[in-house]
This record gives C-alpha cells, structure tokens and sequence, in this order.
C-alpha cells in the first residue's frame, strides 16, 4: 500500500484528527457543510487538471475563466436582455473557446503549456475585468431552474449540503471511469508518459490533448458558475490564484507534474486535503495572514513525502 | 514476392535534406539489413515508411499497391510494424497495457474511445504473448514497464510487433543498449519472423549481426541509398568501407604492402 493516493489519505485522516482535537468546532455540522459549499468548487476543476495533467499538459487560465464566464453570462442577462438559458450556452461556448485554443497553440504550434495558458490567464483575467470595468455585477437574486441545478441546497438533518457536491461527486466517478477504465484513459496516461510512444501506436495525441484542454475549461467555467449563483455575485477578479492551488490539490494527491501517473482518487482527496487545511488553521487559530505559510509547508511536506515514496519502490 | 517497394522517397528537415532520394524493395520472407553511419538517414526513412512523418515526395507500394501512409494508424492497418529506436514502450503503463496500446480490447465498442477495457483479455493475452516469446518465467502482465531492464521493454516491444502478425516488422537498432544473452534473443527473434514468412528490415550498427541475419544489406550514406548487396556475395571489411565511405580493402592492402 505504498501507492500515493493511499499515503495521502493517510495524512489526510491524521490532519482531520489533528483539526478535530484541536477545536471542537472543526467537526460540528456548520463547518462541515461549510467545508462541502467550497470544496466541489475548486474540486471540479482539479478533476479536469487531473487529467490535463496526467496526458503531460496543465492549464494556468482555469482561475481566470472561473472568473469570466460567470460575469459573461449575467451581462448577457442583466444588460443583454437574454434568456439564461441562452447565456449559459454562450458562457459554455466560450470556455470551449479559449480550450480549444489553449490546446491547438500548444499541439499545432508547440509551445509549452505553462507559456501558452499563462498568456491566456492575462487575456482572459483582462477581458473579465474590461467588460465589468474592474467592478463585480449587481446581486443575482431570480432563482430558477438552473441556479437550482448547480447552486441548489438541501438539509439532510442539521448539514447543510449544495447540489454543487452532486456535480462533483458525478464526475468525480465519471473522471474515475474514464482515466483507469477506459480506453480514453490509457490515451491518456500513455500520451503523458511517452508522446511519442503513444503517436506510434496511432494514438491521436494531439486529438486527446485538445479535448483535454476544452474539458479543463469547461469544468473551469462551470464552476465558476456554480460559485457565482452559490453567492448570487459575479466578480471579474472571481477565481484568482485558483489556478495554482488546484495543481496543488491535484500534485498532493500523488498525480505527477511531468505527466503519465494519474489518479482522480488522489485528487479528490488532495481536494479533500487543501479544503480542510484551509477551514482548520483558521479555527484553531493561526492569524488570517500567517495561513499561507502553513499551507505552503504542507504542501511541500507532501511533495517530499511522495518522493521519498517513489524513490523507495523505485528501489525495492 | 515483392511486399513493400520505395519509390525516390524524398524527406527535408527545414535545410537539411535528411533523405535524398531512396528506392528499394523488401521481399517476402527476407532480412534486410540497413546500414550507415550516424545521421545517414535510416531512422528519418523508417519513420517516413511507420508513418510518424509523411515524405514530401515519393511513393510507397505495399505487395504492388501504391499507398498512402499519413499516420502511423495508417502503417499498422497496411501490416507495417516498427520498432524505433527512441523506445517504444509508455514506462508508467502496465506491460500488458503496452502491448496493446492503440488496440485495446474492449467491451461495448460503440462507446468509442470512452469504451472500458476488458482487462481480463488484456491481462489474459498479455500472459500468453509473454510465455510465447519466452520471457514469461519473471515478468508479470501488470507490472509497470518502468520496472524492466532495457532488454525487457525491447522484448516486449518485439512481442508486441509479432502479435499482430505484421508483414513487415521493422527494428531500428533493436540490439542498443542489450547484453549478449538478450541480443541473441533479439537476433533469434528475427530468424524466427522470417522463418514464419515475414519480412524484416533491420537498422543496426553491429555488421556481425548483419552477417549472422540478414539476406541483403542495404547501405546510406548522407541521406542516399549507396550500395544494394546480398550476404553471400559480399564480405565484412567490403561493407564497412561503403559505409565509412574510405575504402579501407585498399588502404588495408596498401599497409600489408608496406
Ligand atoms: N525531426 C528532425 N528535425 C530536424 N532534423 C532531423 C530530424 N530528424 C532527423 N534529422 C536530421 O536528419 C539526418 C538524418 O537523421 P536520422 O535520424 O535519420 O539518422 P540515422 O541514420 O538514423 O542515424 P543514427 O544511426 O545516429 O540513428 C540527421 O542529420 C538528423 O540531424
Ligand atoms: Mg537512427
């Protein structure tokens, strides 16, 4: 049981205790349904970086779409005069826009993923900012069917859960099937463990990549959303920084930055890891701006830990 | 019989014009053996013959067909199956998924690419492609090829190219990096491919190799198809001058003299 996923939850498990001995609270139903508002939000994204990942490519523009596409769409709305349902479609063209060229830069042209979508953060970041004028859009307050699709919330007992939690756990099971299920996945990890391996035996690796990178975007927007609607608010600085701790959640959880070892399980609790680092150094107390620090530390913890890990059965 | 026939295959990287002009054809049931020095242009014309590349001019025909081979799906559905050099194997997947990397079995196969693995099959055909080449004493279908020696990920990559029962199987520089015991094995594995009637075309470095295997060696030299011989009508030292391009029989005759 020397596998990543597995070390991770371990220590996911021990910071859980931790947390939960050191304040009462961390464990009461309030915070646990606070835990599970957010965690689909970031964690959905991560499922697509997963994958990104795992096929040798990552995206650095999911926080920025995070941001745009909701604001798209309630301008459409609120200024556009369009239907939502209308709005929504553009939102998700849109996304599937900027993945697609995201990917066909990087497949057709050959430029490194990392320059490629950090370009596309900034024209990305930018044009939500542009459109809004720097300011976030008025109050969203007409529920509807599709806020009630993705922003929903229901009360089983005294937790408190979104719909949200649904989507991720869909396709979180979906991501599961497809990566080490299916014939999809072995593409996948193929690709991102030897490209040229992969193209030899007629795997359309650029092909895969593209879609690869649509998907990110898309589940990107999605979130972005399902956030939106979550607080009946757009703001076209929504999302910052989101990017780099999604990869965080996704590396934590034992999926390898150079591609070709994927695990979604992993990153559900690299997901699961991050979200309750977050809720817990702030209730037992460590001051507001400390709290990176330790995140950073533990992060790096983990990183070293898996290394260690694949060093030892690299050996043995 | 004829099975693969090149036609002034022509192939330019940007300035440099890594295949001049090459012509030849591979009969049925032969061991052809490509030779020359480093950067003649052997690989760029095997890959251009896999697919993995198009040539800007030429033709290729395949048992007299003339064909277009635009992607390596193309290559492996004519019956061509290559060996590269720069390793052919995914180290982080398992053996078996290795070996029928782009040909998986699958279950529901209108899924397309979303279709799940029947990885009883996989795991199953993989054992007794293993056993049948000999090496299934050690290696166990799901280990992760990262795992194996280089001898190993070689011998699975040549028990990948013999499964599908290719007509033509092509190894460039299979015998790199091997020891004696897996170069015998490799070089056991051409006579045995030919035996079954396929045709091989063999890139190496090692002229004993060549002398021990082939039926016909076929020599470039900067991108051009120099010499075109058979074993039996040719010696070792004849060989190595048309590669290197000096005549050394001469030059050797001329230290005797002294
Ligand atoms: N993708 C490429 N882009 C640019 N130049 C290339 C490319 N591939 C090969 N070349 C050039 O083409 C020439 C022929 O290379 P090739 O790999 O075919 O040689 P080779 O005969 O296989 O040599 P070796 O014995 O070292 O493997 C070389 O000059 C090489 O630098
Ligand atoms: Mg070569």
């Amino acid at each position: 049981m020397r596998s990543p996923q597995f070390s991770s939850l371990v220590i996911l498990i021990v910071l859980l205790a931790v947390f939960a001995i050191a304040d009462a609270n961390f464990l009461s139903p309030l915070n646990i349904s606070n835990m599970m508002a957010f965690l689909p939000e970031l964690g959905i994204i991560a499922l697509g970086m997963t994958l990104l990942l795992t096929a040798g490519e990552f995206d650095l523009s999911v926080g920025a779409v995070f941001g745009l596409a909701p604001v798209v769409v309630m301008l459409l709305v609120q200024n556009g005069g369009f239907d939502i349902g209308v709005a929504l479609l553009a939102g998700l063209l849109l996304c599937i826009a900027i993945g697609a060229i995201n990917g066909l830069i990087v497949t057709k042209i050959g430029i490194s993923s990392f320059l490629v979508t950090l370009s596309m953060l900034l024209v990305v970041r930018g044009a939500a900012l542009y459109i809004t004028q720097g300011f976030p859009l008025k109050s969203w307050n007409q529920p509807g069917f599709f806020v009630t699709l993705l922003a929903g919330s229901f009360n089983i007992g005294t937790f408190r859960f979104y719909t949200s939690l649904w989507w991720f756990i869909g396709l979180s099971l979906l991501a599961i099937y497809v990566l080490h299920y299916a014939k999809l996945g072995n593409w996948i990890s193929a690709i991102g463990s030897n490209r040229n391996a992969a193209v030899a035996r007629g795997v359309p690796a650029d092909a895969v990549k593209i879609w690869l990178f649509i998907l990110t975007s898309v589940l990107a927007g999605l979130a972005g959303m399902i956030s939106a609607f979550r607080i009946s608010a757009a703001s076209p600085v929504a999302g910052t920084g989101y990017e780099l701790e999604v990869i965080a959640m996704v590396v934590v959880g034992g999926t390898a930055l150079t591609g070709g070892r994927g695990t979604i399980l992993g990153t559900i609790v690299g997901a699961l890891m991050l979200r309750s680092i977050r809720n817990g150094i702030v209730l037992i107390g460590v001051p507001g701006l400390a709290y990176n620090i330790f995140v950073g530390v533990i992060i790096l913890a983990m990183l070293i830990l898996h290394a260690l890990l694949q060093k030892n059965a690299a050996r043995s | 019989m004829e099975v693969l026939r090149l036609q002034n295959l022509q192939k330019s990287f940007g300035s440099v014009r890594a295949l001049k002009s090459a012509s030849f054809t591979l009969n049925e049931g032969e061991v052809v053996a490509l030779l020359g020095d480093n950067g003649a242009g052997k690989s760029t014309l095997i890959k251009a013959i896999s697919g993995v590349f198009p040539v800007d001019r030429g033709d290729i025909y395949v048992r007299g067909q003339k064909v277009s081979i635009r992607s390596t799906r193309d290559a492996m559905d004519l019956g061509i199956e290559t060996i590269h050099q720069d390793t052919s194997l995914a180290p982080d997947l398992s053996i078996a998924r290795n070996l029928f990397l782009g040909r998986e079995p699958v279950n529901l196969k209108w899924l397309g690419v979303f279709a799940p693995l029947d990885l009883a099959r996989l795991r199953d055909a993989a054992s007794a492609l293993l056993k049948r080449v000999g090496i299934s004493k050690k290696l166990d279908a799901d280990a992760l090829v990262s795992t194996l020696s280089g001898g190993e990920r070689q011998s699975i990559a040549i028990s990948r190219a013999m499964q599908f029962a290719a007509k033509v199987i092509i190894l460039d520089e299979p015998t790199n990096n091997l020891g004696v015991e897996e170069t015998h094995g490799v070089l056991r594995f051409v006579k045995e491919v030919r035996d079954a009637g396929h045709s091989v075309l063999l890139i190496t470095h090692n002229i004993h190799h060549v002398f021990q295997v082939a039926d016909r060696i076929i020599v470039m030299r900067r991108g051009e198809i120099v010499a075109e011989q058979t074993v039996a009508g040719t010696d070792l030292l004849t060989v190595e001058s048309i590669i290197t391009g000096a005549d050394m029989s001469a030059l050797l005759k001329e230290t005797r003299a002294k």
